[in-house]
């Protein structure tokens, strides 16, 4: 690639990053704002206090996070393993499964999970909760991991593997010291697509969700519906600023 | 094995369903019927399916083609790969919904851009820029974008650049190498992007309702309703199969010479 | 961590906790005061769950089951009947309820549940018209809404319920008609209006009014009360003169509990005039107990929006629950109008 190509490339990144993230900005911007509208008035933290003390949200916040790790782990895990078994032997059972999962709108994958808790739960005692809700996140994040992996897989040269192999190596060994490492990026991919798609879910978590195990969309959705709010601001604002610490911070261990 | 049975269950659960007959409040109960599928005939569906469809295919390419570019940038940029790709993602980790206020927060009437649009003289009138189709889909490709950039990075990170040097080598301008060359060997995972956005965007009613002012209904917002509002969990159902399976029937027809997507 | 652990952890964390007596309320978002749950907590020694929900169908969702592990519930009026026949409702001892007396007159013999068995009316509200006195002319009725100069300023309620009775008393009906022909004609005048509609708003309209991006909006009297309050004497409200719906929200007790008795407490806190007049003041609601009037402050109790005069209240109507084949009609329709 050309340098004039290069440098064509970057301008059209600065605008795209632009608009992925002013209107997070302008959202920033006014979490500060001490008027409720959009007309600045002046500086003010009363909404990051409302935050603070606002149990309910630190309370579903905590949830979300821990549904996410457990959800995403789980799901990249298994996911991994489904498109390397899928790359390597092909079965039309998990395709096809693959497939409903992505296309099954998400009001009837919470209604159908739903129905089915409820139906197990007549034998098993057990009520709707964390459980449930992880369960389904991981249930519906699978498919999303498998996508990207093997997107990555379809472009890998088969004879790495059996080359491995014939050097002596065991199946796992091959799949393990070859395989993983080429996969890494994609494996890093889908597991942020994975805790993207978990922390961010509404419709299938509040239909899951049991009484104990309320989260942050749940409650986000909930004040969003009564109108403009800059605790909401706030708390974006937070979630932002937090996770973009935890990213440079990871960078920083990465190099050392 | 075990995890096609969780798949395969709640299917199994909607396809019985789409054969009962609504509770008299909610809920299913016999008698067996087909009769969910035959409403499914009635024409003001079909317009909906159709609209649907469109918006979501636009929505779609639209976030090709501005994805595209921005997954080139990152896979070409050497050790900042990663900050970069966060940076994609970041926004994606506030709420979806926070994020579709913001952008009716800016795209109101008395929102910031019709401010400044007027401040600077270049309008009189507020636009309408918010409550109508067009809104809804900025809404969705904001939404889906990085759906579509990560499959696309995953597949343009591993690019040989040999390839592309091969192809300079053989006298082929940029723009040729890019067609001829990447987008080829980018198709899995184009294809893959494609779907992780089209069929969301299909079944999506929070963006229409938000952002289009709930006054036009998507098949999702048809889903949405019969499970809540109208308590047809059966005709809901049978609305979902519909869905699923032309969705099915798109994504098959999209397979390239035998190779999957999945 | 793995799933084991933290299954493990939970159920050890929940064995500690379910030392003290719970009670898992499920109600409406933004329809208690700060305090509320927290005084009720400490004097009956009773933790709470509490949960919020923002419309009834999501809330039967869960309920429907009669496994959600919710004890307390507040469904509107027009959905007693059918949860009673659902068999999700308990029977209400009113030997635990002593301060049922305090219930407003008008709510002591409902016209849904006329023996309290069920449910106790909790809070109540109309539907009307909000706008800006800006506009120079006052909508007084329905049919003002259909006025070419509203035009992309004026939003109607996103519930088919309610366009469907503005519609239907537009035209001189009842607005719990099951008739097709009456509904068809008021979905051919909802048609008429849709383009002269900027959204479909439920409470959300109340930040627009404020910002003056909508004119005149149908709303529910506690948004209007709300964006009035905040909209520094630009708003105003008005009850139509052809008629407008009446609800009521009621509190009742899942059958599925087991704590009954803490329920039972709950209701009887809720019914205390100190304690729903604090309810009032945060929540700019309507309640159903007559003996928190004198609590309010002068200014909440001669509200016109919240509180009007009996003579406007009597051209209400409750909603009631719909025929099946109604509501498939209904919902048809709606459907046509939104496409």
């Amino acid at each position: 690639m050309n340098q004039g190509a290069k440098r064509g490339l970057a301008i059209y990144a600065v605008f795209a990053y632009a608009f992925l993230h002013v209107p997070l900005l302008i959202l920033a911007v006014f979490s500060f704002n001490s008027s409720r509208f959009a007309v600045w008035e002046s500086f003010s933290l009363q909404w990051y206090r409302a935050v603070a003390n606002d149990s309910n949200l630190i309370e579903s916040s905590v949830n979300s996070l821990i549904i996410a790790v457990v959800a995403t782990v789980a799901a990249t895990v298994i996911g991994t393993l489904a498109a390397y078994g899928l790359w390597k032997r092909g079965s039309a059972w998990i395709s096809g499964s693959m497939y409903l999962s992505l296309v099954t709108p998400e009001i009837v994958t919470g209604a159908s999970l739903l129905a089915l808790f409820q139906w197990v739960f007549r034998f098993a005692h057990l009520r709707l909760g964390m459980h449930t809700v992880i369960l389904a996140h991981v249930g519906f994040s699978i498919a999303y991991v498998v996508v990207v992996v093997l997107a990555r897989l379809r472009s890998y040269d088969r004879t790495l593997e059996e080359a491995a192999l014939d050097l002596g190596a065991t199946e796992f060994g091959a799949f393990y010291r070859v395989t993983l490492p080429y996969l890494v990026p994609a494996i890093a991919a889908a597991a942020m697509l994975a805790f993207t798609v978990s922390i961010d879910d509404y419709v299938i978590t509040s239909l899951v969700a049991g009484v104990d195990s309320q989260t942050l969309p749940m409650v986000i959705y909930a004040m969003a519906r009564r109108g403009v709010n800059p605790a909401l601001n706030a708390v974006s604002t937070l979630v932002v600023f937090g996770l973009g610490m935890l990213i440079m911070l990871s960078e920083r261990f990465r190099k050392a | 094995m075990l995890m096609t049975v969780t798949m395969l269950a709640p299917l199994a659960i909607i396809v019985v369903y789409s054969l009962l007959t609504r509770g008299a409040y909610g809920g299913v109960e016999l008698p067996w019927t087909i009769e969910n599928f035959m409403r499914l005939w009635d024409p003001v569906y079909g317009i909906i399916f159709l609209r649907s469809f469109w918006i979501a295919a636009v929505a779609t390419a639209l976030c090709l083609v501005l994805g595209f570019p921005l997954a080139m940038f990152i896979a070409g940029s050497g050790p900042r790969k990663n900050l970069y790709l966060s940076l994609v993602i970041l926004p994606f980790w506030t709420s979806f919904l926070i994020r579709t206020y913001a952008w009716m927060f800016l795209l109101r009437d008395t929102g910031i851009l019709n401010s400044a649009l007027q401040a600077l003289h270049i309008i009189r009138e507020p636009l309408p820029l918010l409550y109508n189709d067009g809104a809804v889909i900025l809404g969705l490709v904001y939404g889906f974008l990085p759906f579509m950039v990560l499959p696309l990075y995953a597949t343009l990170e591993r690019l040989e650049p040999s390839l592309l040097e091969a192809a300079a080598d053989l006298g082929a301008r940029p723009w040729r190498a890019l067609v001829s060359v990447t987008l080829p060997l980018c198709a899995p995972g184009i294809r893959a992007g494609a779907i992780l956005v089209f069929v969301p965007c299909l079944g999506t009613y929070l963006t229409s309702d938000l952002l289009g002012g709930s006054k036009t209904v998507l098949i999702g917002n048809l889903v949405q309703n019969q499970f809540t509002a109208s308590r047809d969990w059966p005709f809901g159902a049978a609305l979902s199969l519909a869905l699923m399976a032309i969705a099915m029937v798109l994504l098959f027809t999209a397979r390239n010479r035998g190779e999957e997507i999945l | 961590m793995n799933r084991r652990t933290f299954l493990l952890g939970t159920t050890a964390t929940a064995v500690a906790c379910s030392r003290a007596p719970r009670l898992n309320i499920f109600n409406w978002s933004d329809y208690v005061a700060p305090d509320t749950i927290p005084s009720f907590e400490r004097e009956f020694g009773i933790r709470v769950r509490y949960g919020t929900y923002e419309s009834v169908p999501e809330m039967l969702a869960k309920v429907m089951t009669g496994n959600s592990g919710w004890d307390v519930v507040f469904p509107s009026a027009e959905y007693i009947q059918p949860m009673r026949d659902m068999g999700l409702l308990a029977r209400l001892n009113h030997a635990w309820l002593p301060n049922l007396s305090n219930l407003d007159r008008q709510f002591q013999q409902p016209p849904w549940d006329p023996g309290l068995e069920w449910c106790v009316p909790y809070m109540h509200g109309a539907t009307g018209i909000v706008y800006q006195k800006s506009l120079g002319w006052t909508p007084r009725a329905w049919s003002d809404l259909w006025d070419a100069r509203l035009s992309g300023k004026l939003t109607m309620l996103d519930d088919p319920p309610e366009v469907f009775a503005a519609c239907l008393k537009t035209l001189g009906y009842s607005l719990n008609s099951g008739d097709p022909s009456q509904l068809r004609a008021a979905q051919q005048r909802a048609l008429a209006q849709k383009p002269l509609v900027r959204a479909y708003l439920n409470a959300e309209v109340r930040d627009q009014l404020v910002a003056g991006d909508v004119a005149a909006a149908e709303a529910w009297a506690v948004t209007a009360a709300q964006a009035i309050a905040a909209g520094s004497g630009k708003l105003a409200f008005s009850f139509p003169s052809e008629g407008f719906p009446r609800y009521a929200d009621n509190v009742a007790i899942l059958r599925e509990s087991s704590r009954r008795e803490g329920a039972h407490h709950f209701i009887d806190y809720l019914l205390r005039p100190r304690v729903a007049a604090a309810i009032v003041e945060t929540t700019r609601t309507a309640a159903c107990n007559g003996a928190a009037q004198q609590y309010l402050p002068e200014a909440l109790r001669s509200d016109p929006v919240l509180y009007p005069s009996a003579d406007i209240l009597v051209r209400g109507e409750w909603f009631a629950p719909q025929s099946a084949a109604s509501q498939r009609l209904r919902d048809r329709l709606w459907t046509e109008i939104k496409t």
